[in-house]
């Protein structure tokens, strides 16, 4: 009944995002010989997914109180947001995106997950969306520059999406200059 | 002589016989034209089935044991040996073994699973595979709870020839066609048995047709009863049989029967029939239960066993001794089901005809009325069934109580109560009326009514934008005229016909002052406060009087759920969202309805505006939902009551859900109830229901918290003063601090610390010393 005409395309899209998507995975892989840490770590590459480095901040501005929150994922939506990286590299969207779902049914309100689906948006071409998200996740990540940073990346990737470049190196410069 | 005389009446004969002869190959061509192209593509009418949302589990997911054990019934798994096959689950104490169905959901097809599950009093303690390894996540059958049928339609689950239990095949043949192995459509000799019979006991006590008679009678012909149609129906049986498998014909007739009526739909098919009776998929049927369903075909309305129980069990356990006679089941078996009650599934529960027509109308947007009817879609929605009694239950008991108490007489109170999850826009509960099994006005949809004062958390949220107001910002509460457009002069009144003077304003929006709402909404502008209400999520624009200030403004509780949904999201809307995906009938993603959310309002303007509106639960109008919620519960929300109270409303939200509730009369006459005394308690006591998180938002950097004095506004301290309550205001705003009472030197040092919770027992500790 009703095609997806594009399928190839988002095929082809869902591979190459999902590549970025599980080098970002926050749930990380299981490393038996190490000890395992007490949350599951931010991501280690740090690769901005638009491509540029993130420009090294020695901003001396004054530092904001320590975090006062860290984000992480629960086992339970930490194996639901596994489950959707590994549909994504198949290619199954639709699936993908009914299983972060019901990640954030769970927990509604951890960025994190609004960031994966800001980011899986993204793959959809809808950068409308993946701009709610991406702001959604800024909010709920008051107190947690780590993970503002992610939602700032995220975030400037929507608008650049949207050919809305000069907000987004306002959202990027942010990031670098605000946070530590 | 003889010979002469007879070619002149032998050639009209032969003609005539001809004639007829080409006639009947015609129609019998005809036909078997019919019989062959309709059959070839046959088509069964499936209705879209809709299903309610899983529940999840997951250890620390907020389902007790007995809440687990109720979900498992509800989704009528029975007690039993969980090896023995799916539908069956073992309880010790607080520990689960079960095995789950195969079954679809929107993202996978589960086969049959098996897991242990550890419950505690009030969560989940630990979730495994059979195996006893562990398992992260889990989710039980989505419970189906209707489907969209057409008026007087056809309502089935068509079998495949795989979901056929073996002694469904045998027994329907048994009892209903011996010799269908045998015969090619039509049964000479069963209609010569069935003559007999008849002629024997002087009524029809048997009928001769075929199963494949009785197939092409439901199937492509009318149910009139005349020797032209019995021919037809003839034809077309040795015509089916002569083209198609003794397979194909008997599964197509065990999916075409009728088996019964639930009001204006017609149940079809074993597969729906198993599913109606009995609440189970056919493969689960026992003897007894599948002895039922063969027996009901003679006469579904004759041996309902819903009315007409003893008619019923005694059709079931003729059937029974027929199956052990014919060695399809032991006689010991057979004694046992005959002896066992008729086990029906309840009637009614699940029917929830008030969220049916919000999926509906979300798909009417992108489906054909007809495709609903007959597509064979599979529609998985976000309904939370616990929460639908919950809220089902709230207003029933509440609009009893209200009813008996009320001096109005002759007449009942109506309610309407919407629930959904903020983040997501999920609706999990729809009530549209006290009369929840009936099709009839959906006041949660329908009914447009004067919010009154639900629209004021606009009014302040318009204020706290501007940057130039606080919630210990003074405001003036004091009488104010409006020479209005049409020349006549509007005075506005507080509830109470009292003037309250220079009030903070936490205080004018918790206790819902009507002159310091209308002062400062005009203060700011109409266009200003329409433009806040509709960014959060109203679609029309309000027209611009001042009477706008008070909530003139006409609006559904679904629209209002759709604006506060807003509130409680941080300044996010979240697109309401009824339907999840809809899959075709192989189970393939047509249309998935994502998650929406879209920056409706500043962050720190609307956490300043909630923690507002949690005062307004502890100190406010809406102080008696305190009592009705588990004790500490911390809920934001707005009691709403418009002129003369013919509307009683109320708002709000908890950490989980975001409810409306509205409590009125149709014919709008004035109901005696505040948004308080008429809503509020409907609102609490769903909430109460559905063990709902306290709402904890996120604080944004940009702002801070700081105690002031209920009263004055001042800054103070807990310790300093009775009234002291936390507000959240921009991060480093100065307030005018209480004489010898600011603990703080440097201003805003006294910031309270902790939760919004901490809060509210620290508040509740300054009430008890």
């Amino acid at each position: 009944m009703v095609q997806h005409p594009h399928s190839l395309t988002r095929l082809a899209l869902a591979f190459a995002a999902a590549a970025v998507l599980l080098s970002g995975c926050p749930a990380p892989a299981p490393r038996p010989s190490l000890p395992s840490p007490p949350v599951p770590s931010p991501p280690a590459t740090g690769a901005s997914p638009s491509g540029r480095p993130p420009p090294s901040a020695p901003a001396p501005a004054p530092r904001p109180p320590a975090p006062v929150r860290e984000n992480h994922l629960s086992p339970a939506t930490r194996s639901l947001v596994a489950q959707a990286h590994t549909l994504l590299a198949r290619g199954d969207i639709d699936a993908a995106s009914s299983t972060l779902d019901r990640a954030l049914h769970i927990e509604p309100n951890n960025p994190l997950l609004w960031i994966e689906l800001g980011r899986l948006r993204l793959v959809e071409s809808d950068a409308h969306q993946a701009e709610g998200c991406g702001r959604r996740a800024l909010a709920l990540a008051s107190g947690d520059p780590a993970t503002q940073r992610q939602a700032r990346r995220l975030l400037a990737d929507a608008l650049r999406a949207q050919q809305r470049n000069q907000e987004a190196r306002e959202v990027e410069s942010q990031a670098d200059i605000i946070q530590p | 002589m003889a010979r002469s005389r007879a070619p002149r009446w032998r050639l009209p004969l032969l003609i005539g016989c001809i004639a007829l002869l080409a006639a009947i190959a015609v129609w019998v061509v005809y036909l078997d034209r019919v019989v062959t192209r309709e059959f070839q593509g046959r088509h069964w009418s499936v209705p879209a089935r809709v299903f309610a949302a899983p529940l999840e589990l997951y250890v620390g997911a907020p389902v007790a044991a007995d809440d687990l054990e109720e979900e498992l019934r509800r989704l009528h798994y029975r007690s039993g040996d969980p090896s023995a096959g799916p539908g069956v689950y073992r309880r010790h104490g607080g520990a689960f073994d079960l095995q789950a169905r195969r079954v679809r959901f929107i993202d996978e097809l589960r086969e049959p699973t098996r897991v242990s599950i550890r419950a505690g009093s009030d969560s989940i303690t630990d979730l495994r595979h059979a195996d006893g390894t562990e398992l992260p996540v889990f989710r039980l059958d989505p419970p189906v709870v209707g489907s969209v049928f057409p008026i007087h339609g056809e309502d089935r689950l068509v079998l495949s020839p795989a979901d056929v239990p073996p002694l469904l095949r045998s027994g329907i043949k048994l009892i209903e066609d011996r010799r269908f192995d045998e015969h090619h459509g039509v049964d000479a000799y069963g209609v010569l048995r069935a003559l007999w019979a008849n002629l024997r006991a002087r009524r029809v006590v048997q009928g001769g047709s075929t199963l494949t008679q009785q197939l092409v009678k439901n199937y492509f012909l009318s149910d009139e009863q005349t020797f032209g149609r019995k021919a037809t129906e003839a034809v077309m049986a040795l015509r089916l049989e002569a083209h198609f498998s003794k397979e194909e014909i008997l599964v197509a007739y065990l999916n075409e029967v009728y088996l019964g009526q639930d009001g204006a739909r017609a149940i079809h098919g074993f597969g729906l029939g198993s599913e109606y009776y009995f609440a189970k998929p056919l493969a689960e049927l026992d003897v007894g239960e599948l002895a039922l369903l063969i027996g009901l075909v003679k006469g579904p309305s004759f041996y309902d066993p819903r009315r007409h129980a003893d008619r019923a069990s005694a059709r079931r356990n003729l059937v029974l001794q027929e199956f052990a006679d014919a060695h399809l089941i032991d006689s010991t078996a057979a004694k046992r089901a005959a002896a066992s009650s008729l086990g029906l599934r309840p009637p009614g529960g699940s029917y929830v005809p008030a969220y049916l027509d919000l999926v509906r109308r979300h798909l009417k947007r992108d489906y054909a009325e007809a495709d609903l009817a007959a597509a064979g879609l599979a529609v998985y929605t976000s309904l939370d069934p616990r929460a639908q009694a919950a809220a089902e239950r709230a207003l029933a008991v509440n609009l009893k109580r209200l009813d008996a108490a009320s001096r109005v007489r002759g007449a009942s109170l109506e309610g309407a109560v919407i629930v959904a999850e903020p983040n997501s826009g999920d609706v999990v509960a729809v009530v549209g009326g006290r009369d929840v099994g009936t099709d009839s006005f959906n006041r949660a949809l329908d009914a447009r009514r004067p919010i009154g004062s639900l629209v004021k958390p606009a009014v302040y949220l318009t204020a706290l934008e501007t940057g130039r107001y606080n919630a210990a910002t003074l405001i003036e509460d004091a009488p104010i005229e409006l020479k209005l457009a049409d020349g006549s002069i509007w005075a506005p009144q507080n509830y109470e016909h009292q003037v309250y003077g220079r009030v903070p304003m936490a205080r004018a929006l918790a206790e819902s002052m009507n002159l310091a709402t209308v002062r400062l909404g005009l203060d700011l502008g109409l266009p200003q406060v329409a433009d806040t209400l509709q960014s959060l999520g109203l679609e029309t624009r309000p027209a611009l009087n001042p009477s706008l200030l008070l909530g003139t403004v006409e609006m559904t509780p679904l629209e209002v759920v759709q604006v506060y949904t807003s509130l409680a999201n941080g300044g996010f809307r979240a697109r309401l969202r009824a339907v999840r995906a809809v899959l075709d009938e192989h189970g393939r993603p047509l249309k998935s309805f994502k998650v929406q959310v879209e920056a409706a309002a500043p962050p720190a303007a609307v956490y300043q505006l909630d923690r507002m509106l949690t005062l307004v639960t502890t100190r406010g109008t809406g102080h008696d939902a305190a009592a009705r919620l588990p004790r500490g519960t911390v809920v934001a929300g707005k009691t709403g009551t418009s002129s003369d109270t013919r509307d009683s409303w109320f708002a709000g939200f908890t950490g989980s859900y975001v409810a409306v509730a509205w409590v009125g009369y149709d014919d709008n006459r004035a109901t005696g109830l505040t948004g308080a005394a008429g809503a509020l308690p409907v609102w609490a006591d769903t909430l109460a229901h559905l063990k709902s998180a306290s709402f904890q938002p996120v604080p944004p950097e940009l702002v801070e918290d700081r105690w002031i004095g209920f009263g004055d506004g001042l800054e103070t301290t807990p310790a300093c003063s009775a009234d002291a309550v936390s507000i959240a205001v921009p991060r480093g705003t100065v307030l005018p601090g209480k004489p010898d009472c600011t603990a703080a030197s440097s201003g805003h040092a006294a910031a309270p610390t902790g939760t919004v919770t901490d809060k509210v027992k620290a508040w509740f500790n300054t009430l008890i010393h």
